[in-house]
């Protein structure tokens, strides 16, 4: 290898650690693993409340099965307690991986970070009807649900924090004589750190209103949030965070899961505001979601694996490609490159270097072109991984999706098929 | 006590494809030995840290192996990345005796 690329991979490899061993992002990939199904969940519960009790396209139109449109409020209500509801258990879930890092209760960190958020947002909602304000106690949907999601994980980041460096402080503990069962002790000597912590948050949350003249929720949403949003659903955007994540697969690294905690939060917001366009009867305009992403992006594994399986059993007359292509053909039905990765292997082949890149690329470029022109629809319906091909673009996109996934791969087996013939080119010349 | 080999990669996915490659192998030769495969997220939190005699990594999250390295190997777990090639042609058998080695069996 020549001395560039030595260097672009230490690089890579340097950056796949920084971000592993981050404590924050590291905290965050590992809250959105636990959270992801649950999303997941509730976006299967608007696929059961369209099939089961929609009076249009439901089994409700039929009239022995009209009652079911009587219980579709509780799919919503599925639908609302897992996506619309999603910021406040991700705040808790992320507060305890922080602690975990740093080594202090979790639990209680959890809920320190969740009521340092609700401290400084709007505990108050408000709606103008007929020209007169009325305002109520609670929460509003914006805090709740995804538009909360960034101010919720920054204040969940610097309240933790902050509970965990004033926790090692022991002028902060009350000295209690050796007597008292240690657990009384510890519970009290969070109390201080936690008073501390919550007056910090809040008063800075009535400062922060004070001067500004809005909630920071407000401010972070527009200021940092939704510019995150647009970028991240560009094609521009998407595209150069794909062909980025390949590089790491390149190396052989898991370029997903670097990616992932920028990634995740984004997909979710995504999701649950299509979910809610839908609900509110507008037609969604999120492309880039985690159903998007598996269906579309790293169609049959990253790189759209399968389509260079195909190639090979129809183009390479090298037995070891031709045996790696059998191992690695169910594998990469549902999604998982890994076989012909490491096997043929793709890490570090210079032969396969440039469509191993640029076809997730040219698959995101693909499905993107088709919601432009209105031939696929933003989904409401998330998949997870490990789906085969056909299925999770049938279940989250209906058949034009399954169209638009086959394009992809042909198109895809169209740029693999040269390089695999160049492989056998190469292998006869050695 | 019954030996056991972890297995954790992205989502614990490709690794399960091992895994069953593995206790294949294990049958045949008669090793009695416990093989799972998580994610490495959920390692800790299923309390496999607890039970694990070795800590295999998929090559795909080799990065991580210092960081795994430096919690573990203290409390006598072997942490080792998979030879790639190896993991690439689902190697069971070798991958089984690799662990065993690690083991000291």
């Amino acid at each position: 290898m020549s001395k560039f690329s030595d260097k672009f991979g230490d690089g890579l490899n340097t950056v796949a650690a920084a971000v592993d061993g981050n404590r924050f992002l590291g905290a965050i990939k590992d809250t959105f693993s636990v959270y992801m199904p649950f999303i997941i969940v509730g976006s299967f519960a608007t696929l059961l409340n369209t099939l089961l009790c929609s009076p249009k396209a439901g089994l409700a139109q039929f009239s022995a099965f009209a009652w079911l449109s009587t219980i579709s409020p509780a799919f919503s209500a599925v639908n609302f307690a897992t996506m619309s509801f999603m910021t406040v258990p991700i705040v808790f879930i992320l507060g305890v991986h922080l602690a975990r890092k740093s080594g202090t209760p979790d639990i209680i960190s959890g809920v320190i970070g969740l009521a340092s958020f609700i401290s400084v947002v709007p505990s108050v909602v408000s709606i103008t009807d007929k020209g007169a304000t009325l305002s109520a106690a609670g929460l509003s949907g914006t805090v709740l649900g995804a538009q909360g999601l960034f101010v919720g994980m920054i204040i969940a980041v610097l309240s933790v924090g902050l509970f965990a460096r004033l926790f090692k402080i022991e002028a902060l503990k009350i000295k209690m004589p050796p007597s008292v069962p240690s657990a009384i002790a510890t519970s009290f000597n969070t109390l201080i750190p936690m008073l501390i912590v919550l007056c910090v948050f809040a008063i800075g949350g009535i400062v922060f209103k004070n001067i500004s003249g809005s909630y920071i929720n407000v401010a972070i949403y527009s200021l940092l949030q939704r510019p995150l949003e647009a970028i991240f659903q560009s094609a521009g955007g998407i595209i150069a965070i794909v062909v980025f994540s390949q590089l790491f697969w390149l190396l052989g690294i898991h370029g997903g899961l670097i990616i992932s905690p920028i990634r995740n939060p984004l997909m979710a917001a995504a999701i649950a505001a299509n979910t809610a366009a839908v609900a509110a009867g507008i037609i969604p305009n999120q492309p880039i979601t985690y159903g998007f992403w598996v269906t579309f992006i790293v169609a049959g594994g990253a790189g759209i694996i399968l389509s260079l399986i195909v190639a090979i059993l129809v183009f390479s007359r090298r037995d070891d490609q031709r045996m790696v292509a059998k191992l690695g053909l169910l594998p990469a039905i549902c999604g998982i490159s890994e076989p012909v990765v490491f096997g043929l292997p793709l890490v570090l082949n210079p032969v396969y270097a440039i469509p191993f890149i640029f076809n997730s690329g040219i698959a995101t470029a693909i499905a993107l072109g088709a919601v432009k022109v209105g031939f696929l629809s933003c989904n409401t319906v998330d998949i997870p991984f490990g789906v085969p091909v056909v299925l999770n673009a049938f279940l989250g996109f209906g058949w034009q999706g399954v169209v638009v996934q086959a394009v992809i791969l042909v198109a895809c087996f169209f740029v693999w098929a040269p390089f695999v013939l160049v492989s056998n080119r190469v292998k006869a010349g050695e | 006590m019954r030996k056991q080999i972890t297995l954790v990669c992205a989502v614990g996915m490709s690794t399960s494809l091992l895994v069953t490659k593995m206790k294949t192998a294990a049958k045949e030769r008669g090793v009695d030995v416990e093989i799972v495969a998580v994610a490495e997220s959920a390692f800790e939190g299923q309390g496999l840290e607890k039970v694990t005699d070795v800590l295999l990594l998929g090559p795909q999250v080799c990065f991580m192996a210092k960081k795994l390295k430096a919690r573990y190997e203290p409390s006598g777990i072997k942490v080792e990345v998979i030879n790639s090639r190896d993991y690439g042609m689902l190697n069971g058998d070798k991958v089984l005796s690799d662990a065993l080695a690690l083991m000291g069996e």
